[in-house]
């Protein structure tokens, strides 16, 4: 690729990813506790982005595409570290209150995330896509699980949560 | 509260802009630091020092060269070397189809098992055939070739030479199984997990 060619394709990655750096962010926010931890795992999910983008081809929707990368970097490129030893930092977000919304609802959004925090790293991602809205046919095209095996694993994860935040 | 009432907040801040200022055109100037980069720089690192060794041995016998470059053993050493560094070249591209993340996330765990897997195996039983040519060698090279270093050596019992290599053997079985599975077999054994958790 030559520098002209280059220099496009970083403006339209720069561009692709602008519309698509907050989901990055919320995918940092469930795998990750600290701000620093986050931050890193922003990091590393961009490089990876950059580094397949020459292989996509546009077959499949940018946000498929980069629901893979930013999961299989989560999932299985992140090196473990001991999160146990790390306070849950919540993610710092504009407005995530409405003025409207009582201290009690945000006490328990906030007790359900770290309840989602506990769970392991592939109930993570299925929350996550059902938290993004998406079908579980959608969710089989990013993950590679069977429907099946999501709706189960979909009804289970709700039990655990349910009891989590009793 | 339940699940389908955090969708709703999930969705409200997702349509709020970021508060950081990421710089994206910096960060994809950055090198990885995930685990595949770090595999892929020991492997790296490896090839280089394998082929600096056998010219850093010219360089130390550059006094007496002429019989540096006569004896069996150097020459054993520098083919040891370029096949080791070889190998290493070899590894760090079979690891690097791993940074090929676009696949779904259960095909792009059970590959990374399997690439492991290979690895894992195939540094062990390299180690073992390395140990097994350097007892060969200490037995077989004093009828090739004198080695003075060899005579005390060859001097004792074939009782205590060969309990000796047993005894290497043994203690190589048990420290290569240690320190591959701090290497390899951990990481595969989440990985293992993880794709458990998928069926």
């Amino acid at each position: 690729m030559n520098t002209v060619e280059n220099k496009e394709a970083e403006r339209q990655f720069e561009a692709h990813l602008r519309e698509h750096e907050r989901l990055i962010e919320k995918i940092c926010s469930i795998y990750v506790f600290t701000e620093a931890d986050r931050q890193d795992l922003f990091q590393e999910i961009v490089i990876q982005l950059w580094k397949a983008y020459p292989r996509f081809k546009g077959e499949s929707s940018f946000g498929t595409y980069l629901y893979r990368i930013a999961l299989n970097t989560a999932i299985a490129g992140l090196r473990k570290k001991k999160d146990f030893i790390r306070p849950y930092e919540p993610e710092k977000l504009p407005h995530q209150a409405d003025d409207n919304d009582s201290a009690i609802a945000e006490e328990q959004h906030q007790l359900l995330y770290r309840s989602i925090g506990k769970l392991n790293e592939v109930e993570k991602a299925i929350v996550l896509l059902y938290l993004e809205d998406k079908s579980y046919r959608e969710m089989e095209t990013i993950l590679g699980m069977t429907e099946g095996a999501l709706r189960v694993k979909m009804s289970r994860i709700k039990d655990k949560l349910r009891q989590l935040t009793k | 509260m339940e699940l389908f009432e955090l969708k709703q907040q999930w969705k409200k801040t997702g349509s709020l802009p970021t508060t950081h200022n990421h710089n994206i055109m910096e960060m994809i100037r950055h090198n990885s630091n995930g685990p595949v980069a770090v595999l892929k720089q020991s492997y790296r690192r490896q090839a280089a020092i394998m082929l600096v060794l056998p010219i850093a041995m010219t360089l130390i016998n550059l006094s007496n060269i002429g019989s540096a470059l006569s004896s069996v053993l150097f020459w054993t050493y520098v083919a040891f070397c370029v096949a080791v560094a070889i190998y290493a070249g070899y590894n760090y591209r079979v690891v690097a189809t791993l940074d090929e993340t676009d696949s779904m996330v259960k095909q792009h765990l059970e590959k990374t098992i399997a690439v492991l897997e290979t690895r894992m195996r195939q540094n062990v039983t390299g180690v073992k055939i390395a140990l097994l040519i350097f007892i060969v060698l200490t037995e077989v090279l004093p009828y090739i070739q004198h080695f003075p270093t060899l005579d005390y050596w060859h001097g004792l019992s074939p009782f205590i030479r060969f309990g000796a290599y047993a005894l290497l053997i043994l203690s190589q079985h048990f420290s290569l199984r240690r320190m591959s599975y701090l290497k390899f077999g951990q990481h595969i054994e989440r990985l293992k997990e993880l794709v458990r958790q998928m069926e």
